[in-house]
């Protein structure tokens, strides 16, 4: 089957026509899609100070990235979830929308980023204790994630 | 206060500001983002009182490692709000989401000023423990669930106008 037509399938279906027409379930869902971001987004902020030694300096690396990695975690769940059920009424506005895309092409990307290349560094910089400023890994994590919230932003006022 | 509000709402800065095609949408991404530097670092306190998170560091040290940067975020956050409002008073004065906002942020203040007045000055007694009090934990409770509440009031405000 093709997207079209799944798309097209999932367009008709009456429990996305309920969530369609309803006056409240978007602006709701959207509500809990910030949530995730806020959650999201601070644990990034968190850790990418500390690294940069900006700020949270008196404690360690290796706490600070245990505690707040799993939050991040939770807060890109919840915010991908939403988002998605934001997505699914209108797909077809979205997929017209020049923010949008570039926001699933940055999105990808910053969990690529920081699953794989951030995580390894920030493990060995844990365990090295090596007190020692990051500086290219912090700002590149924060471009991409604010980013994302950027593009997320722009959906709405550029089209 | 509607007269003051009309008034305010209809002056050229604040119908040249709500108009602006690039500056309204900067202050209003500022004001969301911003929320991970002011409310994403309380939670950092919140969870620790709870002894959900940071139960090795002493909840003193959390606070004063945590307050540098969340109070210039509130005041990013309380700023471009201002002009939001500004911008748009008269119809978000009218706005009951933005009512229950406002009532949950004045809530959250006094929650703030309890715990400093209340908790604060005895924080010595329990500092190291792994978790903190009862009261101490129901403020950090009251925090959580109130900002959650005052931000998806902010969305629904927004939808509304």
């Amino acid at each position: 089957m093709s997207l079209q037509r799944l798309w097209q399938m999932s367009y008709d279906s009456p429990t996305v026509d309920i969530l369609r027409n309803s006056h409240y379930a978007i602006p709701v869902i959207q509500g809990f899609h910030l949530l995730g971001i806020t959650l999201l987004l601070s644990s990034v902020v968190i850790l990418n100070l500390r690294l940069l030694r900006l700020g949270l300096t008196g404690i360690r690396l290796q706490v600070i990235a245990r505690q707040v990695w799993s939050w991040g975690t939770a807060g890109l769940i919840l915010a991908a979830v939403s988002g998605f059920f934001v997505f699914l009424p209108d797909p077809a506005r979205y997929a017209a929308n020049t923010s949008f895309i570039v926001k699933m092409i940055v999105l990808p990307s910053a969990i690529l980023f920081q699953y794989t290349v951030y995580r390894r560094a920030v493990q060995a910089e844990a365990a090295a204790q090596s007190g020692e400023r990051r500086l290219i890994l912090p700002l590149l994590s924060l471009c991409l994630w604010f980013g994302v919230g950027w593009a997320g932003r722009a959906i709405a006022f550029l089209g | 206060m509607l007269p003051l509000f009309h008034w305010i709402q209809n002056t050229s800065w604040a119908t040249s500001f709500r108009q602006a095609d690039l500056l309204f949408p900067l202050v209003e991404g500022s004001h969301i983002l911003a929320l991970s530097l002011s409310v994403g670092l309380i939670l950092m306190l919140d969870l620790r009182l709870l002894g959900i998170a940071f139960r090795t560091e002493p909840v003193s040290r959390i606070m004063s490692q945590v307050m540098p940067w969340a109070l210039p975020g509130f005041a990013i956050v309380f700023l471009t709000g201002l002009l939001l409002f500004l911008a748009q008073a008269e119809k978000v004065y009218t706005n009951s989401y933005f009512r229950v906002k406002v009532l949950t942020l004045i809530l959250l203040g006094l929650n703030a000023v309890f715990y400093q007045y209340r908790y604060y000055p005895h924080m010595g007694e329990w500092d190291k423990a792994e978790t903190a009090p009862a009261g101490p934990r129901v403020v950090a409770i009251v925090s959580l669930l109130l900002w959650m509440a005052v931000i998806v009031c902010g969305r629904l405000t927004a939808y509304e106008l």
